[in-house]
């Protein structure tokens, strides 16, 4: 068998910024990832949206370079710059060929150390995004995630779409943007991640030179980590859409951080609950006894704080009900009742089984190195990953199920067709309807 | 400094190593060896479609890819996935106008076993009522969810239904909610019968595997399963458009939009490589035309001439579409208006050498890109395959971008993007209210 778990070289650049390389050598591509350790959740008070909109303001103009010049020459080397706010952090990618290597780690360090902030930019975004959002609420899988963040945390530092809202748009400004980066973008909380067809010495000596140098700014926000002290009340909550045919449906509760000691039993309950696709418990419930759907999901949202648990799904507006009270039901027999053993050994193969797949791209190998690194999982992670995932016991998945599932803690949020669902999902117990 | 060849850009060689066999009942099989992770992806790729599909039956193909996975004479519903998601495989299948594709992304050591059951579905479906009804309801679930409370569903399939009066790219691949509901097992059984055998099906093995020793077992557990040889070839022919084709569609939405498909050509046409470059041209990245004129400035969300490039290109003649959705308060007709203005402009003065180049270089680096998964090489072998009966030529396709000139590429704009060649259709946004007045959407 080939050796495909690579290794993953480390320095620390003299201005103290952290450089993760891997080398790569099955095609001649090039990922490079600066990440700042903070995100949305660090978007001041009301003005959700903020890291995001740095980010993509750091395309938009550099001391040197236009938004225009920048773009056509990224673009002409094939390559393509991305930006964006994300809970936990921001990330700034550059990927392209291998070939142009010195070219592309000389602009995203360009991008992100010497952004210019050109104010006739700002206007531009603002309608740009303006016209983004509201173009987002016609579409009720987009509306019903974003709403359910909203209703869920409330004001905490979760409760916000990473894009922002239209009701806070207005209340953004370009000094906010100057802000966030001169607070969060310093070389002490940041990473450069760098995958691609060039040795790693070749990516220290490039990352040295260019990045040595940075001050950045900071001092940065105090990492967020811990769960909000008021969250949603438990019950079922309808935003009326008549002139949709089906229901958007969310259920969930709170999760856990990143680093809580039964993120694999819980990874694994989860599979055998709502994550595995028809070797779940929901798919099978829901969609092939019932028809109901054509597909559900449930995923923790680990972070850095507690984030969400959310089961996602969508059926005809007339079935609403009936799928809100099976989904809890499900939840309720696994929290109860537990798994099989049989399905633990299933959901632990497909884990071992399925790992090299998330190591195939430099795409993959990135992401895979920058969620290790914020959130100091080790070094060895991917190494011990199949061993951590052989080493959960039955009693442990079982014991993670019932500490950490709560059917009774779930919040149901139904985007749908009030005249086809409502008087049903009164059945359930106290509805809300929300606006 | 001297590079370890391995990892040296200079020296990479982009060809895909495909080696071809033919079993003696007509399957067509293909294995692309490649070892750097210990992983396969088995690929079946069906030749049928929508477009092989009648009034009538329309969405026939997409339902019968749900009832493969409902089970056999010795399996359950779902059970085929369940045993190969425990290996670690990723499991799934998707239907298009031209083919029904099932892929198993697995460890290569549980190649055998894919195929056991790819073979046991294929030779022992179970297709009852039972099935059938549970799936119909969860494919009339999704037809709700692409297409009829999707921002742009009905727009879209409003706009493939106005370009084309005679060819079966009329009808979505989901097919019409009349027909799902009206559809019976009995023409499922005679579909299947038709077109799932091994004369119609091309088989991909690429990745950690040898190829005699993929090829037996593929001839192991294929190779025995009767042909009636491949289906009666398919010629069907959109007759040329002849002037312009409008529709308003009117329902909920927070912005105006619009659509404009003009005819172009099928993956065999030598078209297509400069129709790809000429889409990149126009909305491929930030430094687009499209993106400079109209996203940039916020008049428009989104503004964009899409073609799906090889090996997505369609079989027979597709569309190239144009999206403009316009931002809230910015008028559409003039939108419109500057888009064709837009046009012209191309067609008249062609595109400059930056812009060429710079689309030639963007379509090398998803290629290469591409090229490091072994799902999407086995994709790109068995699509050239089945829609133009030349694998070989994937390996052909920088070649094929790089030759493409200036000329070329303001030749086919003058082509293809003609008034008369194009169907426009606007979505025009209405109260709910309103939309309740116009009657049920399905």
């Amino acid at each position: 068998m080939a050796e495909y778990i690579p290794e993953i070289h480390q320095a620390v650049l003299p201005g103290g910024m952290r450089l993760l390389g891997v080398e790569y050598d099955r095609v001649p591509w090039l990922s490079l990832t600066f990440m700042a350790k903070r995100g949305a959740e660090a978007d001041p008070p009301a003005k959700g949206g903020v890291a995001d909109w740095t980010a993509e303001f750091l395309t938009l103009g550099t001391r040197k370079r236009t938004q225009l010049q920048l773009a056509t020459d990224i673009e002409a080397r094939g390559a393509a710059l991305s930006a964006r706010g994300g809970w936990d952090a921001t990330l700034v990618s550059l990927e392209g060929l291998a070939e142009d290597l010195p070219e592309l780690m000389a602009t995203l360090a360009e991008v992100v150390q010497t952004p210019a902030f050109p104010a006739e930019e700002f206007p531009l975004l603002q309608d740009r995004r303006a016209a983004e959002l509201a173009h987002l609420l016609d579409d009720p899988r987009e509306l019903a995630n974003r709403r359910f963040t909203r209703l869920f945390f409330g004001d905490a530092a979760y409760g916000h779409p990473v894009t922002g809202d239209l009701e806070t748009l207005e209340a953004i400004g370009l000094e906010d943007l100057k802000k966030f980066y001169h607070r969060e973008f310093t070389p002490g909380d940041s990473t450069l991640v760098v995958v691609g067809m060039a040795p790693f010495a070749r990516m220290q000596e490039e990352a040295g030179k260019l990045w040595g140098g940075w001050q950045g700014g900071g001092p940065a926000s105090a990492p967020y980590t811990q769960a909000p002290e008021r969250l949603c009340s438990p019950g079922v909550y309808l935003l009326d859409r008549p002139d949709l045919t089906q229901s958007e449906i969310r259920l969930g509760h709170l999760g856990l951080p990143r680093s809580h000691p039964d993120y694999f039993p819980l990874r694994l309950v989860n599979y055998i609950l709502g994550e595995g696709g028809f070797s779940s418990r929901l798919m099978t419930r829901i969609r092939s006894d019932l028809g109901c759907t054509y597909g559900i999901r449930s995923t923790f949202h680990f972070r850095r704080a507690p984030g969400p648990f959310v089961i996602s799904t969508f059926t005809p507006g007339a079935q609403t009900a009936l799928v809100v009270k099976e989904i809890k039901a499900v939840v309720q027999e696994v929290m109860e009742n537990g798994i099989t053993e049989q399905e633990l050994a299933e959901a632990q193969s497909y884990y071992v089984g399925h790992f090299p797949l998330g190591l195939e791209t430099p795409r993959h190998l990135g992401s895979r190195v920058v969620s290790m690194d914020l959130y100091n999982l080790g070094w060895d992670y991917l190494r011990r990953y199949r061993e951590r995932i052989q080493e959960v016991t039955l009693s442990a998945a079982q014991e993670a199920a019932r500490k950490h599932l709560q059917p009774d803690a779930l919040v149901a949020l139904v985007v749908g067709p009030a005249a086809q669902c409502a008087k049903d999902l009164e059945g359930l117990g106290p509805l809300e309807m929300i606006s | 400094m001297t590079l370890a060849p391995k990892l040296d850009p200079a020296v990479w060689q982009p060809e895909i190593e495909i080696i071809p066999y033919r079993l003696d009942n007509g399957l067509q099989l293909f294995v692309l060896p490649d070892h750097r992770v210990p992983m396969v992806s088995l690929q079946l790729h069906y030749h049928v479609g929508s477009r092989f599909e009648l009034q009538g039956i329309t969405g026939i193909s997409h339902l019968f890819e749900h009832l493969m996975f409902r089970g056999s004479e010795t399996l359950g519903p779902e059970e085929f996935s369940r045993i190969l998601q425990a290996k670690g495989g990723e499991i799934n299948a998707f239907t298009t106008r031209d083919h029904t594709s099932y892929f198993e992304n697995l460890p290569a050591e549980h190649l055998e076993l894919g195929l056991q059951l790819e073979a046991d579905r294929l030779a022992n479906l179970k297709l009852n009522d039972e099935n059938f009804q549970t799936e119909r309801q969860v494919v009339i679930s999704e037809r709700k969810l692409r297409s009829v409370d999707s921002p742009f569903g009905l727009v879209l399939e409003q706009l493939f239904a106005g370009a084309f009066t005679q060819h079966p790219y009329q009808w979505p691949v989901i097919g019409w909610d009349q027909d799902l509901k009206r559809m019976s097992l009995r023409e499922c059984l005679s579909y299947y019968q038709t077109y799932y055998h091994p004369g119609n099906l091309t088989v991909v093995v690429a990745g950690d595997a040898e190829p005699d020793a993929a090829r037996d077992l593929v001839d192991r557990y294929l190779g025995k399963l009767p042909s009636p040889g491949p289906p009666r070839p398919l010629i069907v022919q959109e007759p040329p458009q002849r002037g312009e084709r409008r529709a308003v569609l009117k329902k909920v939405s927070q912005v105006e939009a619009l659509f404009a498909g003009f005819h172009i050509v099928g993956m065999d046409h030598p078209d297509i490589y400069p129709l790809s470059l000429l889409a990149i041209i126009l909305s491929g990245g930030k430094s687009s035309r499209f993106y400079q004129e109209f996203v940039r400035p916020g008049r428009a969300v989104e503004m964009e001439a899409e073609i799906a490039p090889p090996p997505w290109t369609s079989e027979d003649p597709d569309l190239m579409v144009m999206t403009a959705i316009a931002a809230p308060g910015q008028p559409l007709p003039q939108l419109e208006e500057d888009l064709w203005a837009a046009l012209a402009r191309l067609q008249k003065d062609g595109a400059q050498p930056g812009e060429l180049a710079r689309a030639q270089k963007l379509l090398r680096a998803q290629a290469a890109r591409g090229l490091s998964q072994n799902f999407y090489r086995g994709l790109l072998v068995g699509l050239f395959h089945l829609k133009t009966g030349d694998a070989g030529r994937v390996n052909q396709l920088l070649k094929l971008y790089e030759a493409v000139t200036l000329e070329d590429v303001q030749r086919v704009a003058q082509q293809y993007l003609r008034e008369d060649n194009r169907t426009v259709v606007t979505l025009k946004p209405v109260s709910p209210e309103e939309s309740q007045a116009l009657g049920e959407m399905v």
